[in-house]
């Protein structure tokens, strides 16, 4: 688990810092912070001009301080010295010592009223950008504001208090409105909106596709987490199955052990230890809390008359990589073992629900958009993992900072109204 | 998203931006440099030192040497160069084109002479380019040309004086700066000197003559050129107390106004500098190690200062410390003993060493517990312990007159 550093360890990590020039972390940021300048500032004890350098490049920064997975720390040059300068740690030191609403300035809100449909990462990235430009964002949010980080990322990693500050804080002077209401056609809206932004996430999650999956005792990944961040019991038992080796896999698994120690809980995951894409950080977190791990299994088949009795699977061996890079498992003949569960957990990725009618798709059912992010609907654009499929939370802020640079252009008539 | 601050200054009758202006030195020593410099968002440059077209400049490599350790390379930084090989047919030139491009910012220039009429010559032709403001080096550690060749003019009163004047004489209402060294027995008499001569005002200072290093192993002195070496220009933070000196003692006791410069390496030695009495701060050395985009933080840093601290402008800053510095024996004797927080404490042992060994034995160590034990009947409270810890974990604390209070670095 990650802490919030002290002031003196703040100073000597900014310190590590080697101010490069053209810093590689600043391209591999997908909202472009300009990491060098902001440790600069801490250097030299400038912590509010800090402050205003990353939220003005990330409107999602608070959170991404804790979340972020730190693209930005994968490419760091100090790496070559020694280690990665903890860039996201010092984010989070600024944002705990600073106060976002100091010397804020908004404009008039004078221009064009512009429909948010989804008020997670890359909507209110998208309502945050319109703002600054004069434009007035009605968000439409069917759920809790936030989208994932309110509503599913166990309240272990981010906790409650946590979420409200910068959503409440793009929510309060941000926002001309957040509408509860879920929107399942554009048609649906008033109207009065000179654009629209699709940025409803991934609802639904992916089936396993092996038999009695819709047995009593299995259950899907977010519909456990979400149940847990709401504060109700989770409907697990005493042992456990989580099948996936992504984050939601391993964020589920810790969840679950973390609400039932004596519980066991067991990741069981078709690849190698070396190949789980989850990141490290949590693995970690999840092994001090006792979650296990069954690598190279691949699910067969759920066993269980009335409920979950437990799986089947077949040991698994690594062939040739696939397009992600990764070796792909294949089944080594005769090998089934039986694991007794009570509870299988299936935590294989997320996919999009079929609203928004009209709308192009793709086969897998991603919203399809141009360069300008529009969608085949003239003046309705689409961004955020709804578009580029289960991603981050800083690319979904990214999203929805240039989507909102279209959308203007598009108001202005300079994008895609020909 | 966020309010920007006004940070403008006046400078004798110049308006600055903002305080920060690029010293005369390799950062404005090229047009295209100085002129992404001002694009940057500095408020201003001085072009390096120029002089008449018959004084030929010989440059000799490498041309500069640091110490400081590993983190930041660059504490002192050393430079055996000397004036622009550009000669004043040139800087005029680019006087001109660089106030055509920024007619909103200072373009001032630098001038060396032998000559009465090489100086006026300068000025004149400087004034009919458009120049804002003209600086005379009086402090090339390299020695000047002319009078005592070799010798640095500002060490000279009677030189400082005259020469001064001739500048003036020629550039009438041109505010004309004089850059001194400190290198010199009083510099309060310099900086009469200075003002006698009619300057308008004194930019405080030049780089600090000094040896950087010498190879152990070879015996050759930093930077080597084949083999030999000699004393380098030092610049950097490592003489920013030298600068602070130099300032405080010229603005105690010279009215006349001050461009501060030397050891300015971030916003709070900006600061700093401007609390002991200079109007305006210029850089070079930070420029040179970090580029231009520093100015970003320059900037950022003392906007906040300034509204942290409820100032209007950065001009009223300026001179605000002088009213707080005494000499020796005019200083009060506070009750003084070093105070240990404990929370913060990690154990190191490090003001045991400096009290024990550098300082009165006043600090007990604990091994098993790993903590100091301060004894305030054998404190003085001579503050080094404070000096060594590395979390702040010390503190002094004074009484004087029944009223407590807390001494505390803050950095
Ligand atoms: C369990 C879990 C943990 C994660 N942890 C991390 C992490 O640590 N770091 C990281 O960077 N990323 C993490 N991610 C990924 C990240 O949360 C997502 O990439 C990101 O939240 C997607 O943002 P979005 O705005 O596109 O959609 P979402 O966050 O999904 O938000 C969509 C919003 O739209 C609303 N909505 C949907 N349909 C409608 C409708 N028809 N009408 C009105 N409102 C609607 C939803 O209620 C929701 O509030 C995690 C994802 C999951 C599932
Ligand atoms: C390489 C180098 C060349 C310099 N050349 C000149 C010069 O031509 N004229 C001058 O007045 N000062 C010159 N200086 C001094 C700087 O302008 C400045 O006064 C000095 O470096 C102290 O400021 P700093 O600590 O911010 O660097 C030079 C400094 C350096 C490092
Ligand atoms: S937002 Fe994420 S990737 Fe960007 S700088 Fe911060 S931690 Fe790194």
């Amino acid at each position: 688990m990650q802490t919030t550093l002290s002031r003196e360890q703040a100073l000597l990590e900014a310190e590590r810092c080697l101010y490069c020039y053209d810093a590689p972390c600043e391209k591999a940021c997908p909202s472009a912070v300009p990491v060098s300048d902001f440790i600069y500032s801490i250097k030299t004890g400038n912590l509010k001009g800090a402050m205003e350098i990353i939220v003005e490049a990330n409107p999602l920064i608070d959170i991404c301080g804790i979340l972020c997975p730190a693209f930005c720390q994968d490419v760091c040059t100090r790496k070559q010295i020694d280690s990665t300068v903890r860039i996201r740690a010092l984010h989070r030191y600024i944002m705990e010592n600073t106060d976002m609403e100091e010397n804020l300035e908004i404009p008039e809100a004078t221009k064009e009223k512009v429909a948010i449909v989804g008020g997670g990462p890359a909507g209110l990235a998208c309502a945050r950008e319109l703002r600054m430009m004069g434009y007035r964002p009605y968000i439409f949010e069917k759920k809790k504001i936030g989208g994932i980080p309110a509503q599913e990322v166990s309240s272990a990693r981010f906790s409650e208090g946590r979420a409200d500050r910068e959503i409440g804080f793009i929510k309060k002077h941000f926002a001309i409105d957040v509408i509860n209401k879920d929107v399942d056609s554009i048609d649906e809206l008033a109207n009065g909106y000179a654009a629209v932004f699709i940025s409803t996430g991934l609802a639904d999650e992916q089936d396993l596709g092996i038999p009695r999956e819709a047995l009593e005792g299995v259950y899907k990944a977010r519909e456990i987490l979400r149940d847990i961040k709401d504060g109700r019991t989770s409907k697990a038992g005493k042992r456990v199955g989580v099948i996936g080796g992504g984050n939601v896999a391993i964020e589920v698994a810790s969840a679950l052990k973390a609400e039932n120690p004596d519980r066991d809980v067991e990741v069981i995951y078709r690849r190698g230890m070396k190949e789980i894409k989850a990141f490290p950080d949590e693995i970690e977190e999840a092994n001090e809390l006792g979650v296990t791990f069954q690598f190279m299994a691949i699910p067969k088949e759920i066993r269980g008359t009335d409920k979950v009795e437990g799986i089947v699977v077949t040991r698994a061996h690594l062939g040739e990589p696939d397009e992600s890079g990764r070796r792909q498992p294949e089944p080594v003949p005769d090998s089934d073992f039986f694991i007794p569960l009570d509870t299988v957990v299936i935590a294989v990725g997320q996919k999009a629900d079929k609203v928004f009618p009209g709308i192009q798709r793709k086969e897998n059912g991603l919203i399809s958009v141009d360069e300008n992010m529009m969608t085949s609907v003239k003046g309705v654009f689409a961004g955020g993992d709804i578009v580029r499929g289960a991603s981050t939370i800083v690319e979904c802020a990214s999203d929805g900072k240039k989507a909102a640079e279209k959308i203007a252009k598009y108001i202005e008539g300079s994008v895609g109204n020909v | 998203m966020y309010k920007e601050k006004d940070i403008s200054i006046d400078f004798l009758g110049i308006h600055l931006e903002n305080p920060f202006v690029l010293s005369a030195a390799p950062p404005t020593d090229e047009l295209e440099i100085a002129y992404d410099g001002l694009k940057a968002g500095w408020a201003g440059v001085i072009l390096k030192t120029t002089s008449v077209e018959n004084n030929p400049v010989l440059l000799k490599y490498p041309m500069m040497s640091s110490f400081g350790p590993q983190g930041r390379k660059v504490t002192g930084l050393g430079n055996i160069d000397l004036i622009s090989q550009y000669h004043i047919d040139d800087i005029e030139k680019r006087v001109r084109i660089l106030k055509e491009a920024f007619p909103e910012k200072m373009i001032g220039a630098s001038i060396m002479g032998a000559r009465k009429e090489d100086w006026q010559n300068l000025v004149w032709r400087l004034k009919k380019a458009g120049v804002d403001l003209i600086e005379c080096s009086f402090s090339c550690p390299q020695g000047s040309m002319g009078e005592a060749p070799g010798r640095m003019l500002a060490q000279s009163i009677e030189a400082t004086e005259k020469v001064t004047g001739w500048v003036k004489e020629a550039a009438e209402d041109t505010p004309v700066l004089i850059k001194i060294t400190p290198q010199v027995t009083d510099i309060v008499e310099v900086a009469h000197a200075v003002k006698r001569g009619g300057a308008d005002g004194i930019t405080a200072s030049n780089t600090i003559p000094s040896l950087v290093g010498i190879d152990i192993n070879t015996f050759e002195p930093y930077p080597s050129l084949a083999g030999k070496g000699g004393y380098s220009g030092l610049s950097g933070p490592a003489i920013k107390p030298l600068t602070l000196r130099t300032i405080a003692e010229i603005a105690s006791n010279v009215d006349i106004v001050i461009s501060g410069n030397g050891g300015a390496f971030s916003w709070r030695d900006a600061v700093e500098i401007m609390a002991v009495g200079a109007s305006n701060v210029q850089f070079c050395t930070l420029p040179m190690v970090y580029g231009f985009r520093t100015i970003r933080d320059l900037k950022s840093g003392l906007a906040h200062y300034l509204m942290d601290m409820g100032f209007d402008s950065p001009m009223d800053i300026i001179g605000k410390a002088i009213q707080n510095i005494y000499s020796h024996d005019e200083l009060p004797s506070p009750y003084t003993r070093a105070e240990l927080i404990g929370e913060k404490c990690i154990g190191c042992g490090l003001c045991f060493d400096a009290c024990n060994d550098g300082g009165h034995r006043a600090i007990a160590w604990d091994g098993n517990t790993r903590r100091p034990n301060i004894d305030e009947e054998k404190c003085v409270g001579c503050a080094m312990c404070m000096q060594v810890c590395p979390v702040d974990a010390i503190r002094m604390k004074e009484k004087i007159d029944d009223s407590l209070n807390y001494f505390v670095i803050r950095r």
